[in-house]
């Protein structure tokens, strides 16, 4: 009876100030994400990694822009946006008081250019990101050659690159001749017996 | 015995593949081990019952859960995992697989010999339209009542995870059981919404004055329909978040449970240091869960001075979870192959200086609690559970442990962590059966998980890597992964399948094996205990529920006004919801 009474004076006033005084919290706490909108080169890395689709990528490809979008309400501070970001350019701040009166006001948004490619004129990945890469590619070039040819080869959409693949090993099968020969008789036996394991492989594997 | 004769000897289990071969000739077509410790035993469907009830009463196995799963694109067949906790001889985790007709989905009910399947064969009748011969009970468990009889959603063919279907029908056709012999009862409704309870679940009370002779209840109001939407829009390694929101309380142990299921299906070796974190903070987590249980139960009994002060230490493990993880709740650290954050030798420090503190207030705390006698005379000989119906249901954690059985995952199965200092602990039991005991067992294991954070942290924190990220995903392979949450033991299935998906997981929360019990826990109790025998199992609807039917068939969102609300709970008529 009277232990309790004696525990109440002991504790004495156990809250806080908190809401009309700031709350810490510890190094490391995780809170809303804070995007760096300069840096963001709109990869999508974060969307793709984002389990609750709190961001998401839009593209319009008539317009030429990617929309980079984060729903506040949705997100689940976990991080892993910040840990998959290639420049660093989203990090979680120890921010938690994210109530708004609007809904609307807990999304985000910033839009960024696509590429045009220079060959079919079509929109095909975040100018940003192909800027990126090309940096990346130039430091690492031996020459200025080889470096500006990496970056002619950028601006060139995958569609395009394919095509050009294509109509080369055309021109040159046309020129040259096959450039693949027959094979031999002990390359086709390795090749059935490779294929009989294969199968009975995944005969095993479809038993679940 | 000849090597011919017993090609698996030595491997866990084996001697149970054995017996089942012995006893039942003929009955088992296939054998092989998912993982080193958990066997595989294929048997034709209409001898499992018989296989399973040998294994749960004769060798000491009890069951955690049984997974359907709808193989028809694989093998053309529906396929049951009954899982098996051996514990006495030859310790596994033995699964019972059988396969069934994909037409007519039919399969003997192991319930009819095992009541501890009957949830699991329940749930399995709803989602995936199997019909159980038999079956103990065979109304509706997940499904609402008014739901389409034909649209079983977790069929790989049925439905599409966002399709809401309108009603079929208007009025509620539940049929509650009520056995209550020659008494004459009244009813009395306790829920979907009651003062006691935080989540929906409807009761009814059979009484006879003070006195409840029956029970029965009505749950899944908040199904939120989880597992279908992790096979429909996660990928694997995102099914660690949504599992971690299975439970608002224990989601960390869910995590580690689903993380476990893919290492192990997958051999994914996970570093030492991250198994040891994960073990530290699922004890953290037991100590925010017991010190919240602990206050509610004094809440129960009108010891609201103690509920007040429980709460307030509590404050001290959530500042504790929050130190190292990051957040309060939900820490987000799991990941397929092991944990995102470390940690640090500052955090070590600061870690101890709190559980010092603690481990003061708790034990002070608790003695209090107890040697207050309105508390102890509230809780001493109410909602007893026999072991024989302990024994018949597989109930898990402090519920089971306070009827005097020694389950507890974290030492009967080391896992984690755990499997390097299991050698010097064991689960501790009560034989009292009864709200007290329960309470016992967590006051213990509160401070014993202070002891086991510390003991971990100290010594025995390895060096080395958190995070192995060099596996190789295969699909078609399963795995059970099991953990003690603070509620008891949280057993998931999963099998992975093709792009990068789960083919499907069963997520088995501690409460979804206690309630089962509650009906027998109620009988013989007043009314007042009621609520106080609903907190003693420390329940957790919404673990058990995990999809949540709303009407959205006008696509319409609606917010009521106070005045409203108040107005319709006065009359009860004219409903607002206009939905």
């Amino acid at each position: 009876m009277f232990k309790p009474i004696k525990e109440m004076m002991r504790v004495g006033n156990a809250t806080t100030k908190y809401p009309f005084a700031p709350l810490e919290r510890p190094e490391g706490a995780r809170g809303k994400p804070e995007h760096d909108s300069a840096n963001c080169i709109a990869c999508a890395a974060c969307a793709v990694a984002c389990p609750p689709n709190a961001i998401q990528m839009v593209v319009d490809p008539k317009g030429g822009t990617i929309m980079w979008f984060i729903n506040y309400g949705r997100c689940i501070f976990c991080g892993r946006c910040e840990e998959v970001c290639p420049t660093k350019c989203i990090k979680l701040s120890r921010e938690f008081e994210l109530a708004v009166m609007d809904k609307n006001d807990l999304e985000e948004t910033c839009t960024y250019p696509l590429q045009k490619c220079s060959q079919c004129g079509k929109y095909f990945a975040s100018a940003k990101e192909v800027a990126y890469a090309g940096d990346i590619l130039e430091q690492q070039a031996e020459n200025d050659e080889e470096a500006k040819r990496a970056r002619e080869l950028l601006s060139v959409c995958p569609t395009c690159k394919q095509k050009a693949d294509a109509y080369r090993a055309k021109r040159r099968v046309d020129t040259v001749g096959d450039p693949t020969p027959d094979p031999t008789p002990e390359q086709m036996d390795e090749a059935r017996k490779q294929a009989d394991k294969n199968k009975a492989e995944r005969r095993k594997e479809a038993r679940f | 015995m000849t090597k011919e004769k017993n090609p698996y000897a030595g491997r866990p289990g084996a001697t149970h593949v054995e017996a089942v071969k012995e006893r039942f000739p003929g009955a088992v077509t296939d054998v092989s081990w998912s993982t080193d410790y958990q066997p595989v035993i294929t048997v034709d469907a209409d001898s499992a019952p018989g296989v399973i009830e040998y294994l749960y009463y004769e060798r000491g196995g009890w069951m955690p859960v049984m997974a359907a799963n709808d193989e028809r694109p694989l093998i053309n067949k529906f396929a049951l995992y009954y899982i098996l906790s051996m514990e006495e001889q030859d310790k596994c985790m033995l699964t019972v697989r059988c396969e069934l007709d994909p037409v007519s989905g039919e399969f003997q009910a192991v319930s009819a010999r095992v009541p501890a399947a009957v949830w699991s064969e329940r749930e399995a009748q709803d989602l995936f339209g199997l019909t159980g011969r038999n079956i103990l009970d065979n109304r509706n468990l997940v499904l609402p009542d008014d739901w389409p009889q034909d649209l079983h959603p977790l069929r790989k063919d049925s439905m599409d995870y966002r399709f809401r279907p309108a009603p079929t029908r208007e009025i509620e056709n539940y049929d509650f059981l009520k056995d209550t012999g020659d008494h004459e009862t009244r009813v009395i409704p306790m829920g979907p919404m009651h003062i006691t309870s935080d989540e929906p679940a409807h009761f009814r009370l059979y009484v006879e004055g003070e006195q409840i002779i029956d029970a029965d209840y009505r749950m899944f109001f908040i199904h939120r329909g989880m597992e279908k939407c992790a096979e429909s829009r996660l990928n694997y390694d995102g099914v660690n978040f949504l599992a971690e929101r299975i439970c608002g309380i224990c989601g960390y142990a869910h995590s580690v449970a689903y993380a476990e299921t893919v290492e192990r299906a997958q051999g994914i070796e996970v570093p030492k240091r991250a198994q040891y974190i994960r073990s530290i903070l699922m004890e953290v987590e037991r100590l925010h869960s017991h010190l919240l249980n602990l206050g509610l139960v004094c809440h129960y009994t009108g010891f609201d001075t103690g509920f007040q002060h429980f709460f307030r230490i509590r404050e001290d493990a959530m500042d504790l979870a929050e130190l190292l993880t990051g957040a309060r709740k939900t820490y987000g650290l799991n990941i397929i192959g092991g944990v995102r954050r470390d940690i640090l030798a500052s955090q070590t420090a600061e870690t101890f200086a709190k559980i010092d503190k603690l481990r003061d207030d708790t034990k002070r705390l608790c003695d209090q609690m107890l040697s207050t006698p309105n508390f102890r005379k509230r809780v001493e000989g109410v909602g007893i559970l026999a072991p024989k119906i302990a024994r018949d249901y597989s109930p898990v954690g402090p519920v089971v442990r306070g009827s005097g059985f020694a389950r507890d995952a974290r030492w009967v199965h080391p896992f984690e962590g755990y499997q390097y200092i299991a050698d010097h602990h064991k689960p501790f039991t009560e034989e009292s059966c009864d709200v007290k005991g329960r309470t016992l067992v967590r006051v213990h294991e509160v401070l014993d998980s202070m002891d086991i954070v510390e003991e971990l942290l100290r010594d025995e924190l390895p060096a080395g890597p958190i995070l192995n990220d060099k596996f190789h995903i295969e699909p078609g392979k399963f795995a059970i992964g099991y953990d003690e949450a603070p509620r008891g033991e949280n057993v998931h299935w999963s099998m992975i399948g093709n792009n990068q998906k789960t083919y499907r997981w069963r997520a088995k929360a501690a409460t979804y094996s206690n309630w089962p019990v509650l009906r027998y826990m109620f009988r013989g109790n007043t009314i007042s205990d009621a609520a106080l025998i609903v907190g003693s199992i420390d329940p957790c609807y919404s673990c058990t529920e995990r999809v949540s039917i709303v009407d959205v068939k006008k696509r319409k969102e609606q917010i009521l006004t106070k005045q409203q609300f108040e107005e319709y709970g006065r009359t009860q008529k004219h409903s607002p919801i206009d939905m």
